[in-house]
């Protein structure tokens, strides 16, 4: 009894958003002094639990008990202090004030910093810095800001969300002995990333979140990087079109489509040659701050880079004006919430796909296009004026993609298409991006989890230190660990070797 | 009368403009024109006298050059920028268009384009400086509002301008004279003047530009999601340049026009009509964050204000009640169109 009362637990929880059940019935317990990992593939319920847990979000169901006692985080927030991935601090403020803020209380006066804040600050090794403005400082002491001030407000849950995904390597050793402090301190502690070899590493147990449920919790000898890849992976039955036989079809067949050399950019990567065939579906791979995504967005036209590139027989600027179209991460960037379904499918067309004579509207024939197009991408809406909101997030996904696909690039380029994606639509969106490689195109998608290079791409590049490595043929992979263990050795190489250099 | 479970879209509701969105901007004008009947009724009531044809004409006078600017403004303000130097660029163009014709003795002919080149240029300048230097629009057309009022007061030389009344030294054409007042004149049994057909044909060209081209079908996109038009390489700065320059057109237009019917020009004219324009587009139902906004909805808001501000002025004590009425109703107006949105989210829901 005793060892189930301390800490928290958490019984059927769910959450559910429109008609996606986001949690499905979690249980968890996390006791104090541990680090408990937290771990899933996107779209998978993690992030929704973690907002519960932070009191962002309110569960529709189930119980949550701290100590024993019925607990609510949205009113007790105060006892959980989320360390994020991008802090979110003020930026305007120094680091003192930052460790103050909200502590204003009754009085009119300013907070002043106590002998305790003080201590804080040090003991986290930011006390030299406190009259600093935190814009100037780098992330890795915003971070410590962060922890910092839910230190000093006597927070006894820390969240930790892909806290080192922008750290350096001394900065997260630095940041996850901290962690174990705090967690010897007999706070709880969660730690959420994606990077396995952190969790085994760092975690006492692991939870595994898929289908908005916890399936396992790994500890001790079943804790190992292996048996991690191995739990994210096994899942969501159906979707697993793991594309072995079009992809060896695929590269027999196209002809040469895309090449880049010396594609080199001012900041994130340099002296980059890449290549891709008709039909090809090709992963990016890389984490933050390598250069994978700025990679990406250069081949859109969005950063400027230098080197020569031809894209289906056009070269340099108008190659990447003309043929490309880029769909970025986040739908709140391809989106339009003030325009109904039909409309954010044509919004890119222009003269004279939609528009005639003197650029006007031809509306009848936008109707059409607009109804063919959300049959031919799977769309599910009732009609073509409802407003874009009222879709899933798995069919906004696809309208955000189908935009892009309607302009009929030669070279397609998508950040991570299937985040915050249901599973169904995510085998869909894959379907579609297939379907349009095989008509003669080339998609670049850049991704953060090794599973979606599995099931969708045919190659993959690894992007580490502002360098290319050479491709890894995804068919000759049996099974997603491999492919795992391999990418992983990629980064590592050319980690390093961008240090020599 | 449409139930919430038909499968087909409702026929005659297309995608451009449309939609969720354009039902919502019927229920608002239509919402706005039973407000501007209501006002008349309440009005007539009073005082039975205004049921009056004359007193109708007066006010679509009235609210004409107001409309104009607020067709401008309307564009500037659904591409998800702001505008406030229009009213300046009123009087600037009255200006210059006084200045070169009746003072210079430049022929009308010339000097009607030269002060529309003027807005074309303050447009572009508005535009530039928002689009590639990143200034906020509000900082901008701040700047170039009490710039341009300068402009008016150095080249009248802080005089006021007459054309039937030409300074020592000058002459005006008698021809030039005729055909300059004929722009506004007016005709028929309810002397209706000209400018309200000017209003008219603008609000044709202007609506078809914002509700069936191209380009307002861009104008909205830029304004619901810069950043995503950004992305999608659809030309954001351009179009932002081209809104800024039809809202200075348009006000050159109308400072024109007014120029034409009340015959003087002052450096200081259209600046006190900044904010009533304002409040014609916001009760019109464009929205200030971009993305929003109908052309007939800010003639609704023009026509109402113009209604409110001439049937104010023949009953009430003094000026007092316009300017308070004026604010309640664009306050009002947004408050009331804030929660019927909610209720009706919350009722779809």
């Amino acid at each position: 009894m005793s060892t189930n009362a301390a800490g928290i637990s958490i019984r059927g929880v769910t959450k559910r958003y429109g008609s996606t059940i986001a949690l499905n019935g979690v249980d968890l317990d996390v006791r104090p002094g541990e680090v408990l990992g937290i771990a899933g593939p996107n779209g998978a319920g993690k992030s929704t639990l973690i907002r519960v847990i932070a009191g962002e979000e309110r569960s529709d169901g189930g119980e949550l008990t701290f100590d024993g006692v019925p607990w609510s985080p949205t009113v007790d927030w105060h006892a959980v202090a989320v360390v994020h991935q991008e802090p979110q601090l003020f930026p305007n403020l120094t680091v003192a004030q930052n460790v103050m803020v909200g502590r204003e209380g009754t009085s009119a006066a300013r907070p002043s910093l106590s002998a305790a804040d003080a201590r804080v600050m040090d003991a986290l090794g930011i006390g030299h810095l406190r009259d600093r403005q935190l814009a100037d400082c780098s992330l890795a002491t915003q971070q410590r800001t962060e922890i910092a001030r839910a230190v000093a407000r006597d927070s006894r849950v820390f969240l930790f969300d892909e806290p080192n995904s922008a750290l350096t390597a001394a900065e997260s050793d630095e940041l996850f002995r901290e962690m174990h402090k705090i967690a010897a301190t007999g706070r709880i502690v969660l730690l959420v990333t994606h990077r396995l070899g952190d969790l085994v590493e760092h975690c006492k147990r692991v939870a595994i979140v898929r289908d908005g449920r916890v399936r396992a919790v790994l500890e001790g000898e079943a804790l190992t990087e292996d048996g991690l890849a191995r739990q994210l992976v096994t899942d969501s039955g159906g979707a697993h079109g793991h594309a072995g036989a079009r992809n060896a079809a695929a590269t027999q067949a196209g002809p040469e489509l895309f090449s880049a050399r010396g594609w080199t950019h001012a900041k994130a990567f340099r002296g980059i040659s890449m290549d891709g065939k008709a039909g090809e579906i090709i992963a990016l791979v890389g984490v933050e701050g390598s250069g994978s995504r700025e990679l990406l967005r250069s081949f859109a036209g969005l950063e400027r880079c230098t080197g020569t590139i031809s894209i289906g027989g056009m070269s340099g600027e108008a190659a990447l004006r003309r043929q490309t179209a880029y769909v970025p991460a986040t739908r709140l960037l391809s989106l339009y919430s003030n325009f109904s379904v039909g409309e954010n499918l044509l919004v890119r067309l222009g003269y004279p796909e939609i528009a005639g004579f003197g650029l006007a509207l031809k509306r009848r024939r936008m109707r059409e296009m607009a109804r063919a197009a959300v049959s031919r991408f799977l769309v599910k809406t009732r009609t073509t004026t409802q407003e874009i909101r009222s879709l899933s997030g798995g069919n906004q996904q696809k309208v955000a993609i189908a935009q892009a696909l309607h302009c009929g690039p030669k070279l397609l380029l998508l950040e991570e298409p299937t985040r915050g994606v249901d599973i169904h639509s995510k085998a869909e969106i894959y379907r579609l991006l297939r379907d349009y490689a095989d008509e003669g195109n080339t998609v670049i998608i850049f991704c953060t989890e090794v599973l979606e290079v599995y099931e969708a791409a045919d190659r993959v590049h690894v992007v580490a230190g502002g360098t290319l490595s050479p491709s890894l043929q995804v068919a000759e992979y049996g099974h997603v660990e491999q492919l795992a263990t391999d990418i992983t050795r990629l980064e590592q190489e050319g980690r390093s070797e961008a240090r020599a250099a | 009368m449409s139930s919430s479970d038909t499968t087909q879209p409702p026929p005659g509701h297309g995608i451009s403009a449309v939609g969720k969105a354009t039902l919502d901007a019927a229920l608002r004008v239509g919402g706005l024109f039973a407000a501007v009947i209501a006002v008349a009724l309440v009005f007539v009531f009073i005082n039975p006298n205004f049921a009056n044809p004359n007193l109708a004409v007066s006010v679509l006078r009235a609210m004409s050059s107001v409309a104009i600017m607020a067709m401008g403004l309307t564009l500037v303000i659904v591409v998800g920028e702001i505008d406030l130097s229009f009213g300046a660029m009123y009087g600037l163009a009255a200006n210059t268009l006084a200045v070169v014709w009746i003072a210079m003795g430049v022929s009308v002919y010339l000097a009607i384009p030269i002060a529309i080149g003027v807005g074309i240029l303050v447009g572009l300048f508005n535009g530039f400086l928002v689009t590639s230097f990143k200034i906020p629009s509000f900082i901008v057309t701040l700047g170039s509002y009490n710039l341009l009022y300068g402009l008016s007061l150095w080249i009248s030389n802080t005089g006021t301008f007459n054309p039937n009344y030409p300074p020592p030294g000058g002459v005006v054409d008698q021809g030039e004279l005729n055909f300059f007042i004929g722009l506004t004149q007016n005709i028929g049994k309810y002397s209706l003047s000209i400018e309200i057909f000017w209003m008219l044909g603008i609000a044709v060209v202007v609506g078809f530009l914002l509700h069936r081209s191209l380009f307002g079908f861009r104008l909205m996109a830029i304004g619901g999601n810069p950043e995503a038009g950004k992305l999608a390489r659809l030309p954001v700065k351009r179009y932002k340049i081209l809104a800024f320059i039809l809202c200075s057109v348009l006000a050159s237009i109308a400072g024109i026009l007014d120029f034409s019917f009340i015959q003087t020009s002052q450096p200081d004219i259209g600046l006190s009509q900044t904010f009533p324009v304002f409040a014609a587009v916001i009760i019109g139902g464009a929205s200030l964050a971009g993305g929003k906004g109908t052309i007939i909805g800010t003639l609704g808001g023009a026509l109402l204000l113009a209604e409110l501000q001439i049937g104010l002025a023949l009953l009430s004590p003094g000026p007092h009640v316009q300017q308070i009425f004026l604010g309640a109703v664009t306050i009002g107006a947004v408050a009331l169109d804030l929660f019927l949105t909610k209720l009706r989210k919350s009722r779809t829901a």
